[in-house]
């Protein structure tokens, strides 16, 4: 194993932003397979966002948390199991990494939203997938309309919407944003030993809403908006593909 | 006489902001969109900075590094690490093959001209 010292070195040097403690710690349980679940859970708990987003996942049908009927990190744990840590592990460089793509991109503040209250994707829309196989195996599928899409690629080339014709600029901005995002989480999986490579992004139009589940693994799905820009992402992974 | 940068990138949207932030300045670019281009633009035109990315089809940005560093007529060619892969064992390895800096994306075009500035001279356009 290499010397950790070595690369805090390399990482100050080349300014990199650390990642989050609780996300390192999260992973790196996860990754363990024989962790305490208890262990998780503590990790879990002390971070409001994580543990709202695991009663999130655990309780798919409800429209707000009165309706919640798991309501504690033990219980959500068991029900989803602990491969579903790992999912909102994942989920948390992905969401960073999107909120800073737009901050410093797009000059665009970026919030996530309740994806059940977020209105719904009909018709024909911008699907981008993109996936990583190796220790982990899943994907991340990001969905937007063709109006979303084009305000994207317009802010990035600094050019109007209506300017943004060529369906190739809206494919590269999107494959660029699902890479850039999934970029940073794969960096997350690799420190904590779950060796994983990126596959090309694959970006076109679509009509199909349904994301499958990777088998033996999780799903977390979040939503987004920035002013008339609304973006859905599906995460979806099983840490222990082996 | 302008200096030159290279971008190497499979998107055309970063080699297009990568533009966009040396354009101020008395700079000519030339592209390629993966390692085998890149490295026949290297050799072609001579930079005096190269701006890689890592994850590309048909050569990635590390093997382009690799065979970069090992041709004697390229390998004094300074290179800046443009990528979202920011993992232990990826940053090693391309710390160990030899670059001058390394950019995580997404990045500021500030954050890339800064970097620049502290590798070649990058002189303002006159007015």
């Amino acid at each position: 194993m290499e010397n950790p010292v070595a690369y805090r070195d390399l990482a100050r040097r080349y300014g990199f932003a650390p990642t989050p403690e609780s996300v390192s710690r999260l992973t790196q349980l996860v990754a363990r397979q024989d962790s305490d679940i208890d262990e998780i859970a503590k990790v879990i708990d002390k971070e409001p966002a994580l543990r709202a987003r695991l009663l999130r996942v655990a309780n798919p049908d409800a429209e707000n948390e009165a309706e919640y009927t798991v309501d504690n990190v033990e219980d959500a744990l068991m029900r989803n199991g602990v491969g579903c840590a790992l999912v909102l592990a994942m989920g948390t460089p992905l969401l960073l990494a999107l909120t800073k793509t737009f901050q410093t991109m797009l000059s665009l503040k970026l919030e996530s939203i309740d994806p059940q209250t977020a209105t719904p994707l009909d018709g024909e829309h911008i699907l981008g997938t993109i996936g990583f196989s190796g220790k982990a195996n899943g994907s991340v599928y990001m969905r937007m309309s063709i109006a979303s899409a084009r305000e994207i690629a317009a802010g990035i080339f600094g050019s109007q919407p209506d300017e943004i014709t060529d369906l190739n600029e809206i494919k590269d901005t999107t494959g660029e944003l699902l890479n850039i995002m999934t970029g940073n989480f794969k960096s997350n999986l690799c420190d904590a030993g779950l060796d994983c490579k990126l596959q090309p992004p694959a970006v076109d139009r679509s009509e199909d809403l349904y994301t499958p589940v990777v088998p033996g693994g999780g799903m977390e799905r979040m939503a987004f908006r920035s002013g008339k820009i609304l973006l859905y992402i599906d995460v979806t992974v099983n840490p222990w593909n082996d | 006489m302008a200096t030159k940068v290279l971008s190497v990138d499979d998107s055309r949207t970063i080699r297009m902001i990568v533009g966009k932030a040396f354009r101020p300045y008395d700079c000519q670019m030339v592209e390629a969109c993966n390692g085998e281009e890149g490295l026949a633009t290297a050799a072609r035109e001579k930079p005096d900075l190269i701006i890689l990315d890592v994850t590309m089809p048909v050569m990635d940005g590390v093997t382009m590094l690799t065979k970069l560093k090992e041709d004697a007529t390229l390998k004094s060619i300074p290179v800046i690490m443009l990528t979202a892969e920011s993992g232990r064992d990826n940053v090693l390895q391309i710390a160990k093959l030899g670059v001058r800096d390394y950019l995580v994306k997404p990045f500021k075009e500030d954050q890339l001209i800064e970097k620049a500035g502290k590798i070649i001279t990058l002189q303002k356009k006159a007015a």
